[in-house]
């Protein structure tokens, strides 16, 4: 035993510290297992909140990348006068003119409705937009066929039509088997090919795709692109969107719209962040309710154990001893629940994202943020009923009668 | 030689209208060996008397010295100190941890020491032995009988050599019989040279002791050693 100034010091070791805060969680087991739920459920939340929406986010991201970030469109806005403007017909050529642009196309919108035959009246358009588009849409899409083939030079002056996958929905033709046709204003397409859907482009999925020349011809269709599609090379993206609109429209650049269809996947992951904070949320109300719990049942134990802290002190305790014991069970009450929290929300992320077919990502810092939450609370909550039991008065603890 | 404790004109008072006088100017000296009975009825005095030389009440007047050291002044952290070193109490209702073994228990008086637990549940195991409890060991409280838990708390009190064992009506929630046979085992303990103070309202308990302390109103009425009895 050490000795100060003559005085023998009363001392305890750490490990007794812990022990002794096992053996208060122990002795009353059902209390501590329903006490280390209420925190536990609270971190589970977050921690599947957390989970859960960066493997959504992590996935969302994947398929941007995998879609290419380096898709850019060009259209035509609306000029100072509010009119409808129009790209020059030779935008197409300067943009590809830029050397960091790789592939570009053109698309524009052609005045006719597309039905299925023309027993339906034109009104009934389907939402289904008619599209002259130029062969590389395709490529610069990178789009893919679901069935047949897209338009090339040699289909650009015929009645061949290509149809987006809403559109093909809409108009009820799953395969090319029977050699469906359809019926735009007058005249008979043959459909040549349905397209995947375009995740960059989900408008294009409900339009139809005719050749410039045909277009024309038939439908009076003027060789002003409403939209350029464009990929450039992955480093130049931001320096070629800042040329596009002077070059497709020298004497008119603020009546160019330059879009990016990704920007649009990644506002959603933005969107999706908002919903994670407010769940977040819940989950941290959920934890503090569970350290309100915390509390309240060692408030409960410290009178409870009124001779045992009483005893404890006859045998040598200090106040700091009492308190320090009162606060390692809360601690360790809580940190059960925080462990066991992280546990399963780190399961439920895994069951949910497998389900989802998406990578399982689970921050690393949520799960310490998790562990860490769990000691904060813990420690908070022990500390008034630690210092309540440091507090008492040791003959009166020990016996409860006086 | 210095005694083991010496009182001097204690009084305690717990607040009041009018004020309780618990204790009245107490003057005491309890040598290396003794074995001191106090009697007295309830509300004589005779638990604030242990609480106040167990140093868990303070003295509102008067000197306490264990020892030789004046504690009636000492700060709660050196107090805390000389019971984990120098005290060991017994109680009525025993107070065992419940989830714990006897030696486990026995070795929670040496917790405030700072001994590993190994080197605690060693020598728990010799206190057992000395209580004769050396067979019991792995048992918990609810499976000893009353008269075998006190013994384990004795134990537990004599662990780490102290000074001075107080003991508050140790006999008190025992039958007659178990009774002696406590008396018995902490008159060897004072024999083999233990120095112990024993409360207790019994006369049939203080009779069996070397001293006796007669305690009234807070006062000591009678202090007498008992001819015929061993020491």
């Amino acid at each position: 035993m050490r000795v100060r100034n003559g005085c023998p010091r009363s001392r305890m070791r750490r490990t007794d510290l812990l022990r002794s805060g096992a053996q208060g969680l122990l002795s009353r087991r059902a209390r501590t297992l329903l006490t280390a739920l209420g925190i536990a459920i609270g971190i589970a939340a977050m921690i599947g909140v957390l989970g859960i929406s960066s493997s959504s986010k992590a996935a969302l991201l994947a398929r941007i990348d995998d879609l290419g970030t380096n898709l850019l469109a060009v259209q035509a806005g609306q000029s100072i006068f509010g009119d409808d403007a129009k790209l020059p017909e030779a935008a197409p050529a300067m943009i590809r003119h830029i050397p960091p642009v790789e592939q570009a196309a053109a698309v524009s919108s052609v005045d006719a409705s597309v039905r299925r035959t023309d027993l339906i009246p034109s009104s009934e358009t389907g939402g289904i937009a008619v599209t002259a588009a130029e062969p590389e849409v395709l490529d610069t899409l990178q789009g893919a066929m679901d069935e047949g083939r897209f338009l090339d030079e040699a289909t650009t002056a015929a009645p061949a039509i290509v149809l987006g996958s809403v559109a093909a929905e809409r108009l009820g033709i799953t395969d090319l088997r029977q050699g469906p046709m359809v019926y735009l204003d007058g005249h008979w397409f043959n459909v040549i090919g349905i397209l995947e859907p375009l995740p960059l482009n989900p408008d294009l999925d409900r339009a139809a795709f005719i050749g410039y020349d045909v277009a024309k011809q038939l439908f009076d269709t003027k060789a002003n692109a409403t939209t350029i599609y464009l990929r450039t090379h992955p480093d130049q993206v931001e320096g070629v969107r800042s040329l596009l609109a002077r070059t497709a429209n020298p004497q008119a650049p603020n009546e160019v719209q330059v879009s990016r269809p990704s920007d649009a996947l990644e506002a959603k992951a933005a969107v999706d962040a908002n919903l994670t904070r407010l769940l977040l949320g819940l989950g941290a109300v959920a934890l503090i309710v569970g350290g309100v719990g915390i509390a309240n049942v060692m408030v409960i134990s410290v009178l409870e154990r009124r001779s045992e802290i009483g005893v404890r002190r006859a045998l040598g305790a200090k106040r700091s001893h009492i308190a320090g014991q009162f606060l390692t069970e809360s601690i360790m009450l809580s940190m059960l629940g925080g462990v066991t929290g992280v546990a399963l929300g780190a399961a439920v992320t895994r069951i949910y994202a497998t389900r989802q077919g998406w990578l399982v990502n689970i921050p690393t810092e949520a799960l310490a943020a998790g562990v860490g939450a769990a000691l904060v609370v813990g420690a908070l909550a022990g500390l008034y009923p630690a210092v309540r039991a440091a507090r008492m008065d040791p003959a009166e603890a020990v016996y409860p009668t006086g | 030689m210095t005694p083991v404790l010496e009182l001097s004109a204690v009084t305690k008072e717990f607040p009041g209208n009018p004020p309780v006088r618990a204790l009245d100017g107490v003057s005491l000296r309890i040598e290396s060996g003794e074995l001191v009975g106090v009697v007295g009825a309830s509300g004589s005095g005779k638990s604030t008397l242990l609480n106040v030389v167990g140093t868990l009440a303070r003295p509102t007047t008067g000197e306490i010295r264990l020892e030789g050291r004046d504690i009636a002044k000492e700060p709660d952290r050196v107090l805390a100190g000389l019971r984990a070193a120098r005290i060991g109490f017994v109680f009525q209702q025993f107070h065992l941890v419940a989830g714990l073994s006897a030696v486990d228990n026995v070795a929670t008086g040496l917790v405030y020491r700072g001994v590993s637990h190994r080197k605690r549940r060693h020598a728990s195991a010799e206190a057992l032995d000395r209580v004769g409890l050396g067979n019991r060991g792995e048992h918990r409280p609810n499976q000893l009988s009353g008269g075998e838990r006190q013994r384990v708390a004795i134990a537990r009190a004599l662990v780490g050599d102290p000074a001075i064992i107080l003991a508050d009506e140790p006999t008190g929630s025992l039958d007659s019989r178990t009774s002696d046979e406590i008396i018995g085992l902490l008159l060897d303990l004072n024999t083999q040279g233990a120095t112990i103070v024993i409360i207790t309202h019994d006369h049939a308990v203080a009779d069996r002791l070397p001293r006796r302390l007669e305690l009234v109103d807070g006062r000591i009425v009678s202090d007498r050693q008992v001819a015929g009895v061993a020491s």
